[in-house]
């Protein structure tokens, strides 16, 4: 028993292989590639404002997504109930904005 | 100390995740950020609502200066990045690293939080004051609400640093600096949503 727990907290033998920066830094590259497009649908805006609507939420969905599994590790073994914890506030917050804009603008 | 003290003071590989503490911490962290969201929801759907009642007053077309949030937006994310690198030097077992990354993200933190008080002194100045209607009302609670957060989150990494500094990175401090850095990206986060609804679909119309 406590060989098991010395075993559970020491350094284990072999040496542990720390991941690099690289991936974030292309996490990185993505957001901003993301938001500069935001940026320049608005700016050079000539289409309608509906898909251009459409289009800035699928982009801000896309990039939340990328940092939430990279920077937040949600991609990572062991994140089950994180993911259960964060989904029920999105659920609930999901329910509120599409009542906003159902009793709104509809 | 004792209780978390390991044999001859080696951290183990991922110490926000190698006590029970640790990973309990880390877990309600997470429960914490899904209410967070849930508030943060709340004040979005007010300022989708109201978004229009300008009351006479300016409105966010006329308002928003882009490049300000473009640079705001820019400073936020890359110090998003910065409390990455904390973590990895955290990681390696780097506490000076660690230490030199976090205080790169609280700097960045602190310019964005200039860059917003400009804008709101900016807008203030135009007419757009709290009580002026429904859309400044909500436009300042849910943005101010947001700059809340990152003034506490400078706050707290800068306590963080400090106890550091004084203690080293131990199984107990690790997850502390492991969930101020998931903190602080749920902040970034939310401004993409921020950047995304108010200003730019602002500026749409």
């Amino acid at each position: 028993m406590t060989a098991d727990h010395a075993a559970a907290v020491e350094q284990p033998k072999k040496r542990v292989r720390h991941e690099g920066p690289k991936k974030h830094i292309i996490a990185y590259i993505f957001s901003l590639i993301l938001t500069i497009l935001a940026f320049a649908v608005v700016i050079t805006g000539e289409v309608r404002a509906s898909f251009v609507y459409a289009m800035l939420v699928l982009m801000a969905c896309v990039q939340v997504f990328i940092q939430m599994a990279f920077w937040m590790h949600m991609k990572d073994r062991g994140h089950t109930f994180p993911i259960i914890g964060i989904l029920s506030g999105v659920v609930i917050v999901f329910t509120m904005i599409i009542m906003a804009v159902y009793w709104t603008w509809w | 100390m004792s209780g978390h003290s390991h044999a001859e003071g080696v951290l183990p590989h991922e110490p926000e995740k190698a006590t029970l503490e640790g990973r309990n911490k880390v877990l309600g962290f997470w429960l914490f950020l899904g209410g967070e969201t849930v508030l943060f929801g709340t004040l979005f759907s007010v300022f989708i609502a109201l978004r229009d009642q300008v009351n006479g007053g300016p409105t966010a077309s006329e308002l928003f200066s882009l490049p300000v949030v473009a640079a705001a937006t820019l400073i936020l994310l890359t110090s998003s990045l910065t409390s990455v690198f904390a973590i990895q030097a955290m990681h390696r077992n780097q506490p000076r690293t660690l230490v030199n990354w976090l205080l790169v993200t609280i700097l960045l933190g602190l310019g964005f939080l200039g860059l917003e008080i400009y804008e709101f002194v900016e807008y203030a100045h135009e007419g757009h004051t709290f009580a002026a209607s429904a859309f400044s009302t909500s436009f300042y609670s849910l943005v101010g609400f947001h700059g809340g957060h990152v003034a506490f989150g400078i706050l707290w990494i800068s306590l963080l640093i400090w106890q550091v500094l004084r203690r080293g990175l131990t199984v107990v401090t690790a997850p502390k600096v492991y969930v101020a850095g998931l903190y602080w990206h749920f902040i970034d986060v939310v401004w993409v949503f921020i950047f995304t609804v108010v200003y730019l679909m602002g500026k749409v119309g």
